[in-house]
């Protein structure tokens, strides 16, 4: 029986489907076998981000209606054989599904799979409901942003109230020199409010955005620093010990990096 | 109660002045006046076909029409005897001659379509018995699922079904043909991965040997 993971944030546009994409893919490359389901129905994005768009031809919705069988559904990823996508409905609305159907549906994928990791709408209605309902882990992305830190201690609420304990972090999207010069929050003042224990930091990238439009996740990209950071998460996720200051020894800007926050500690 | 007392109606034949059953002729020109004031230029000049709904006596009529004629100066062309037979058949059958089937040759498909002017745009779905015409584009995201054949005026980028009951006959035209996936019957492909070679003229798919083939159909372009 797999891991069903649920990625979700609350706020949108805070990277929860380039994470999902990323730790799906992660952890096809470490040789699990991994679907990821797009739980974001009528707004998907998933497929764009994995490159898939234009292999779909059923989805999550036809699956729950019995108009496909759960096979015929799942798209086989481009470059990883052991990488499977369930995308969502593009033409549907959240209603389309309830929480038992959706329950029933990550239950028979977790069959199949070592990872169901579901991709979670943003806000906390019937699509956040219907992600969470099959997911027995959560992950919760924030960025460095006080909106977004609000947004994400409340969906940690909502996921202890329905039973998901102990939901894991990660920060997405952060800018060490920022958070140097005080112009943004830094992780522990997050950890502080949220409490949560931290699975990764990711720093802001611009090989992201290249690898979206390409629809290639940056996981698989050597030298960029998410990437390296989503490789260390995945790591994490598979149960390693990796510590967190493993961005210093990288290359030019983690070595400055890593002397920043030194400088830090040493003012503090 | 009293606004729709008297209702301006436009028709093929011309403009209706609809009177309320109910009411009596003095609320009738109550209602008539507080209508036409505001915009007397406007009904100046202007030809009333007839009055219509509550029936009036020939005093009445000819009271109404004169004050539609001395104080609006409007003319109004019915008389009391026809007020109701509102349309006279012949007369429009005379304006509107039927335009005869005629055709050259025989590669003709005839059949409902279904006309759409707009952009179709992500998470639209348009299904349709009939032929789909979309003047427009149909963005990523956008669905048409069609029993005959499909023509876009503009930049196909999403996904088009034609011959969705398994009509391997029907076809799919666009200007710009750039989808992300194009099924005919139960034949699906998809554009290549990648930026492929796109066309700048308009394409036709259409069912060659078991596939779909994406070809330009004006040859010398």
């Amino acid at each position: 029986m797999g891991e069903v993971i649920v990625v979700t944030s609350g706020k949108g546009g805070v990277g929860k489907t380039t994470t999902t994409a990323n730790i799906g893919t992660g952890l096809a490359l470490k040789g699990k076998s991994v679907v990821l389901v797009d739980a974001d129905i009528g707004l998907r994005n998933l497929d764009v981000v994995m490159g898939l768009e234009n292999r779909i031809v059923y989805d999550l919705v036809d699956v729950v209606e019995g108009v496909c069988r759960q096979r015929q559904a799942l798209i086989k990823d481009k470059r990883f054989p052991n990488l499977y996508l369930l995308p969502a409905a593009q033409t549907k609305d959240k209603n389309a599904v309830n929480p038992e159907q959706m329950q029933k549906l990550t239950g028979d994928l977790a069959e199949e799979f070592d990872y169901v990791i579901l991709d979670c709408p943003a806000g906390i209605e019937q699509g956040f409901k219907n992600a969470i309902a099959g997911a027995n882990k959560a992950i919760v992305v924030t960025t460095p942003e006080v909106s977004a830190v609000r947004d994400a201690d409340r969906i940690i609420g909502l996921l202890e109230a329905s039973g998901l304990r102990n939901p894991m972090l990660i920060i997405n999207r952060i800018k060490m020199d920022m958070v140097k010069r005080g112009d943004m929050m830094n992780i522990d003042d997050m950890i502080d409010i949220l409490a949560i224990d931290l699975l990764g930091v990711v720093p802001d990238d611009d090989l992201i955005v290249v690898s979206t439009n390409r629809g290639e996740p940056v996981i698989a990209i050597e030298q960029s620093l998410a990437g390296q950071a989503y490789r260390n998460i995945v790591r994490r996720v598979l149960g390693e010990d990796i510590p967190f200051m493993n961005l210093e020894s990288e290359d030019g800007f983690f070595k400055r990096v890593a002397k920043l926050f030194g400088l830090n500690k040493k003012k503090q | 109660m009293a606004e729709n007392a008297v209702i301006f109606k436009g028709t093929k034949d011309g403009l209706y002045i609809i009177l309320k059953e109910e009411m009596d002729l003095s609320t009738i020109k109550y209602n008539l006046e507080k209508k036409i004031k505001p915009s007397k230029r406007f009904f100046e000049g202007a030809n009333i076909m007839n009055f219509k709904g509550k029936k009036l006596t020939q005093d009445e009529f000819d009271e109404l029409k004169e004050i539609m004629e001395q104080e609006y100066g409007m003319t109004v062309i019915g008389s009391y005897n026809d007020k109701d037979y509102p349309v006279h058949e012949e007369h429009r059958a005379a304006k509107k001659p039927e335009i005869l089937e005629q055709l050259p040759f025989d590669n003709v498909h005839k059949g409902e379509a279904l006309i759409v002017r707009a952009t179709l745009r992500s998470g639209q779905l348009i299904q349709y018995k009939g032929d789909v015409v979309v003047i427009g584009d149909v963005n990523p995201g956008a669905h048409i699922k069609s029993a005959g054949s499909v023509i876009v005026m503009g930049t196909v980028r999403g996904i088009i079904q034609a011959g969705a009951n398994g009509d391997y006959g029907a076809f799919i035209v666009a200007y710009k043909m750039q989808p992300s996936q194009l099924r005919i019957g139960d034949i699906i492909t998809r554009s290549p991965d990648g930026m492929g070679s796109k066309s700048d003229n308009p394409e036709i798919a259409l069912v060659k040997q078991g596939m779909i083939v994406v070809e330009p159909y004006l040859k010398n372009r």
